[in-house]
């Protein structure tokens, strides 16, 4: 009787040891909405292999209502092309898949795996192209799921699918998304009033070019003045020339009322500008207020930092702690001199919207890395329910 | 040898059974002593609670007749300060004052005559009071009303000698009709004002209404776990408007102090001389010089928290118009 207990009450201990941890991962997941499904989507980008656990509201069919539930990225640097980078992805890849099903306890149906346009580009340009076939293979192998989908994406299909999974459909077809990169810029919008035509929208330049472009100007005097001026000259050169070039080739003036920005600078500087709206994915601004703060990074760098962002916080209802920690984090990754880089790459874009008679509201989006995938998600849901 | 076995297995038994015998007994005398050391710690503490409890009491009781003491003084020194505040108030205010203190007097006569249940003849004195009392209320009323009268008067007047300025002197237009809404609590909006702040805009005619949607018709609710929507609106007229378009900012305030979003698209933050603060939404209309313009605004939040809402209306940064609307 007793060793009876004893076996049962062992093996309790046991069940408990091995589930609770899965019970918490899955708890850790906020969900915001009463009726939706989480998915994951994992993205082989040029820098590395992102999960994102997204949340889809199942009352959202006409309008997508997401919201992130986790974001996880692992630097692989896949687009250098060589064996060590290329079994880092492999292992990342693997690893989130794994973890997606295994800890999160989503269904391999719920798991969306894609390759970015990012690294098609580059793929192409040094004729890789095996190398994706490869990669994707040997997912496949290690996974034990030959059937298994890994697409690979074009610009346009991803800038599309960021603007759908961005973009409300009230503003749908009044706004003009554009995603700063570090090496690129690319979005668009829908021109004719349909979620089928996109008319893109490339530069490029991204916020790490420009920077990388102004460095190469700097010669022996390194002082943040002379990048300023570097940075002008930069931008008043051939990048100038493109970007004027390539706002009025989209015709995106005389269609949109809105321009949203996405990218990590479009996120930094919503962060910095407007602390107080830390949990808003998108934050209004105005071209004075951008312009402002480029003359602030400047020239008052300091008053940039966490410590310094949360005195000037007057509201005493906002979480000071959550807007230290998060400014912090875009100090991190931004410099002075990327963060003055992208700002300025911004501001001479918000340039061409920003007319004397008819004033264009901008925005900047923080959570446009996921838009894409979200969009994904829920287009090829779409997809399989009609195919049924 | 058997024997001497035996024996043996008898001491060690023998030893046993006595080491059982001196282990209970230490036990039972452990057990014993202290329980009765228990008991007599209890009864300790129990004199102990009596006596701390006696002398709580008396010192309460000694603490609340001093205290009413300094009540009474107090009450009686706040009174001579009050009536001593009361004569030396605005000598403006002073008739009307004389009279409100009289009511007051009177009043106060009354509810004690009819508090003293004892004596009968009083009673007329207290008829007689009670009509005095009404005459003095009549008397207020129709002050109120001459009040009223010269408020309108003083206003028209204002905005006529404004109308003969004609823009001339900038800070003359901000002059608010404050007046106006000195209306009685049951006339005026629930809670509602306009700021009396320089804004251009003025602000008016506030609301600010929860509704419930039932069977795809929209219902006013007042209790906040029916609330789908919150509904608001107002009038905003400017005599003195240089530009066709105009911006006004809607904040409102959740009971635990937060602003309630309309969405991230549409929610933001702008300058006040309060500093940087969050709006609900942002109305753009287009604007004629004079024009009296009602707009509507709608917030959608996931839940609704029991408690004030308040609403307010910001014009280029200043307070033009504020409102609260409880939910239960």
């Amino acid at each position: 009787m007793f060793k009876v207990f004893e076996k049962h009450l062992f093996l309790l201990g046991c069940v408990c040891v091995f589930v609770t941890p899965i019970s918490f991962a899955q708890n850790n997941l906020k969900l915001k909405y009463k009726k939706s499904d989480v998915y994951a989507g994992i993205e082989v980008g040029s820098k590395g292999v992102k999960m994102s656990l997204v949340e889809i509201s199942k009352d959202g069919q006409k309008n997508l209502d997401f919201n992130i539930l986790k974001d996880t990225s692992v630097n692989t640097d896949f687009i250098s092309f060589t064996q060590l980078t290329f079994q880092a992805t492999l292992a990342s890849l693997t690893g989130l898949y794994t973890a997606a099903l295994k800890d999160y306890k989503i269904a391999p149906g719920k798991v969306f795996t894609v390759v970015s346009s990012g690294v098609k580009v580059q793929a192409e340009k040094f004729e890789k192209n095996s190398w994706i076939k490869n990669l994707v293979d040997s997912f496949k192998v290690k996974i034990k799921d030959p059937s298994r989908q890994v697409e690979v994406i074009d610009v346009s299909q991803e800038a599309r699918l960021s603007h759908l999974g961005i973009v409300p459909a009230s503003r749908r077809y009044n706004t003009f998304l554009i995603d700063i990169g570090s090496g690129n810029t690319k979005g668009g919008y829908f021109p004719n009033g349909n979620a089928t035509d996109f008319k893109l929208f490339q530069l490029s330049w991204g916020t790490k070019s420009v920077a990388n472009a102004t460095e190469k100007r700097l010669e022996d005097d390194k002082t943040m003045s002379n990048f300023n001026k570097q940075l002008y000259r930069v931008l008043a050169g051939s990048a100038n020339d493109e970007i004027i070039y390539a706002v009025n080739l989209s015709g995106a003036y005389n269609m949109s009322d809105n321009i949203a920005f996405s990218g990590g600078i479009a996120w930094s500087i919503a962060t910095l500008i407007n602390p107080e709206l830390i949990d808003n994915p998108v934050v209004p601004v105005t071209y004075d207020e951008v312009e402002n703060f480029y003359d602030r990074i400047y020239r008052n760098y300091k008053s940039l930092s966490g410590e310094e962002i949360v005195k000037t916080l007057t509201d005493q209802t906002l979480n000071k702690t959550a807007i230290s920690k998060e400014v912090k984090t875009v100090n991190q990754v931004f410099d002075q001199q990327s963060l003055l880089a992208g700002t300025a790459l911004l501001l001479k874009i918000m340039r061409q919207f920003e007319g004397i008679y008819e004033k264009k509201q901008f925005y900047l989006v923080k959570n446009g890395q996921v838009g894409w995938v979200s969009a994904y998600v829920d287009q090829t849901i779409s997809n399989q329910s009609v195919a049924k | 040898m058997r024997d001497s076995k035996s024996s043996l297995l008898l001491l060690v038994s023998l030893i046993l059974f006595l080491m059982s015998f001196i282990i209970l007994c230490t036990w039972g005398y452990n057990v014993y002593y202290k329980g009765k050391e228990d008991k007599r710690k209890t009864a300790i503490a129990i004199d102990d609670s009596a006596t701390i409890s006696k002398a709580t009491k008396a010192i309460a009781n000694a603490t609340r007749d001093s205290l009413q003491k300094v009540y009474a003084a107090t009450v009686k020194q706040l009174d001579s300060k009050l009536d001593s505040t009361w004569n030396y108030a605005d000598s403006l205010k002073g008739p009307l004052d004389v009279k409100l203190n009289e009511f007051f007097k009177l009043r106060n006569e009354i509810s004690t005559i009819l508090k003293d249940k004892t004596s009968n003849a009083n009673l007329g004195i207290a008829r007689q009071k009670i009509n005095e009392l009404q005459k003095k209320v009549e008397e207020l009323v129709g002050r109120n009303k001459d009040v009223e009268q010269e408020n309108k008067r003083l206003y028209a007047m204002l905005k006529q000698l404004s109308a003969n300025t004609n823009s001339k002197e900038p800070d003359q237009q901000n002059i608010r009709p404050v007046v106006f809404e000195n209306k009685p609590a049951a006339e005026s909006t629930a809670n509602s004002n306009t700021s009396n702040t320089s804004g251009l805009f003025i602000a008016s005619e506030l609301r600010l209404a929860a509704l419930t949607e039932t069977d795809n018709k929209e219902i006013e609710t007042s209790q906040a776990m029916q609330t789908d929507k919150l509904v608001g609106s107002f009038t905003v007229k400017n005599d003195n408007s240089q530009n066709n378009n105009a911006e006004v900012m809607i904040v409102v305030l959740q009971p635990d102090g937060k602003v309630l979003q309309k969405s991230s698209w549409e929610s933001g933050t702008f300058s006040t001389h309060e500093g940087k603060k969050i709006y609900s939404c942002k109305m753009r209309f287009d604007y004629n010089k004079g024009e009296v313009k009602r707009l509507n605004f709608s917030l959608s939040g996931d839940k609704y928290m029991k408690g004030n809402y308040v609403m307010q209306v910001y014009h280029n940064g200043l307070l033009i118009g504020k409102l609260s609307k409880t939910l239960s």
